[in-house]
């Protein structure tokens, strides 16, 4: 029988428990990366709020209820001609993203741009937006561009997971408005948005702040269900025509500095202050001036301030 | 010799073994003891206690004011419920029938929520004083028919528990979301001018805060709200509102009963 070493045995005995001590010293599995929740697929809007506005026919001239207008916004915003959409430059315009999200619809798809050395996932896409301004969302850590650099419909943006929300901060975005009625955004906006998954549900919280039109950040939320096989629109129109016979070229559709729009006011009953926005119209201590604003007014046929 | 070598080699043997089983045994206690239960209280990964105010930046004219009588844009009423929102009596203006929890988060309000124990979340608001009890554990069962209702809250892994990927077992904490069903409601206004939900309707709920850089915290309440009587498909609507520091402004106005 072969004789075994007894030095060689005890070298193997303290091989052994230090091939098993690391195991059990480990503890809990690192950290990891931060969960993330599956966003991929077709989403269909909710369009029970605003439905009117947010589809067809749009929001109302001067109606500029809800938003935290400053005195430039408004300004801006009262000179804002629809026919300016008719203009030939601006009849395949996009919407930016500081609104694409909100309307008309969208019904958008998430999709995924994949690193093809690592297989990691670089980017989400949004697409589906109005005449194609889709959107490319970073995830790999890339910096913003220079203040300097070009802006786009789509703006530049970048996302990363915080507490189960996918949270995409955007710069770069061109100037358009945050509504279909000329309430502005300027291009120093910057818009901050969290995705929050529930199911088959979706939740979109979007902060738009600009220094430039805003008193404070504008904040909405919208709502999509998963809808799979859904055929999403925002296909470009290619075909310019003409719109307006009375359109020459050159012309800029636009009121006039100090114009007012009193038919949304007229027409709803309401104080017309209370329809040039602001942040004070916000919040509900408003109500109690609107109530005083309209007994003010007198009898209105339609709604109270109650 | 021979056997005295035999008996060492045994010996030395055996304590390998010995060394072994111990790194087997070490290894094989992963994972540690499952950690004892954790109240509702603790287990959430969001506070949504505070004070809370709502801003009004969506439907501000159906919000804000009370609109006219057959205003029910936007609600996908059944034809009952068309029929029951132009019986609205323009002078049940006010009602408690607005502040109900389908109702309730869509007035210009501020809200306190804050734990009455470790299982109830209590929900205030200020507009028509009313109070929601979202309840954890609900072991009491449902009584008569309310405002309010009887509402179960149970906090659901943000994607359903059904889409998350990319976590590890040891990593930091699912995030979760508040989900709320509500039930045994008494029949209540969507909006002011009388647009009713029935007493069949089961209102669902997710309750969402996030940070935004600037230092701004909200509160989302997302609601869905099947009624089989008044509405011809899910109403779906959200709300979101600014936390506050405190209480300054928290202005209690009650509602008129009927």
């Amino acid at each position: 029988m072969r004789r075994i070493d007894p030095f060689r045995l005890a070298l193997l005995a303290i091989t052994a428990a230090i091939i098993a001590s690391p195991i059990s010293a480990q503890g809990p599995p690192d950290s990891g990366p931060p969960p993330m929740v599956e966003l991929t697929g077709s989403w269909a809007m909710s369009n029970d709020e605003e439905r009117l506005i947010r589809i067809d026919p749009g929001p109302e001239l001067g109606n500029f209820t809800g938003f935290p207008l400053n005195a430039a916004g408004r300004q801006k915003a009262l000179t804002w001609n629809a026919t300016i959409q008719a203009v030939p430059e601006h009849q395949s315009r996009a919407h930016a993203a500081t609104y694409s999200m909100r309307g008309p619809g969208p019904n958008f798809h998430m999709g995924e741009i994949i690193d093809p050395a690592t297989r990691r996932l670089m980017a989400y896409t949004i697409t589906g937006l109005f005449e194609n301004a889709n959107r490319t969302i970073w995830l790999d850590g890339r910096p913003h561009p220079s203040e300097y650099a070009e802006h786009l419909w789509n703006g530049f943006s970048t996302g990363e997971w915080e507490n189960g929300a996918l949270h995409v901060t955007t710069t770069h975005v061109k100037p358009m408005f945050i509504q279909r009625n000329g309430i502005p955004a300027s291009p120093y906006a910057v818009m901050h948005e969290f995705f929050i998954r529930h199911g088959d549900r979706l939740l979109l919280i979007s902060q738009v702040d600009d220094p430039v039109y805003l008193e404070e950040p504008m904040v909405r939320t919208s709502t999509f269900r998963w809808n799979p096989g859904q055929r999403e629109g925002g296909l470009p129109q290619v075909e310019v025509a003409e719109e307006v016979p009375s359109l020459q070229q050159g012309d800029v559709p636009h009121y006039p500095l100090g114009s007012r729009h009193p038919e949304y006011a007229d027409e709803n009953k309401l104080p017309f202050e209370a329809t040039l926005g602001g942040k004070e119209t916000l919040y509900p201590e408003y109500a109690e001036k609107l109530k005083q604003l309209m007994t003010k007014q007198g009898p209105a046929s339609g709604g109270s301030s109650k | 010799m021979s056997n005295q070598h035999a008996f060492r080699s045994a010996r030395l043997g055996a304590c390998v073994a010995v060394a072994l089983l111990a790194g087997h045994r070490l290894a094989g206690q992963q994972p540690p003891a499952p950690p004892a239960a954790r109240t509702p209280r603790a287990a959430a990964t969001s506070d949504l206690t505070g004070y809370w105010v709502s801003v009004v930046t969506e439907e501000w004219r159906w919000r804000m004011i009370t609109p006219p009588k057959g205003d029910y844009t936007s609600i996908p009423l059944s034809d009952e419920g068309r029929r029951v929102a132009f019986l609205w009596d323009p002078q049940t203006d006010g009602s408690c029938k607005a502040y109900g929890a389908a109702g309730l988060m869509r007035m210009p309000t501020r809200l306190n929520i804050s734990w009455q124990s470790d299982a109830v979340l209590k929900v205030e608001s200020d507009a028509g004083q009313q109070t929601r009890l979202l309840q954890f554990a609900p072991t009491p069962q449902p009584g008569g028919r309310s405002l309010q209702g009887f509402s179960v809250a149970e906090w659901e892994p943000i994607g359903g528990g059904l889409a998350g990927r990319g976590g590890r077992a040891g990593g930091p904490p699912t995030p979760v979301a508040l989900k709320v069903v509500t039930t045994n409601l008494l029949e209540g206004w969507l909006r002011r001018n009388g647009v009713a939900y029935s007493d069949a309707t089961t209102l669902t709920e997710y309750w969402d805060r996030v940070a935004f850089p600037n230092g701004d915290v909200w509160l989302t309440v997302s609601q869905y709200v099947s009624d089989p009587k008044y509405l011809t498909a899910e109403y779906t609507t959200s709300m979101h509102f600014k936390r506050e520091s405190d209480g300054s402004k928290w202005k209690p106005a009650p509602c008129r009963q009927a």
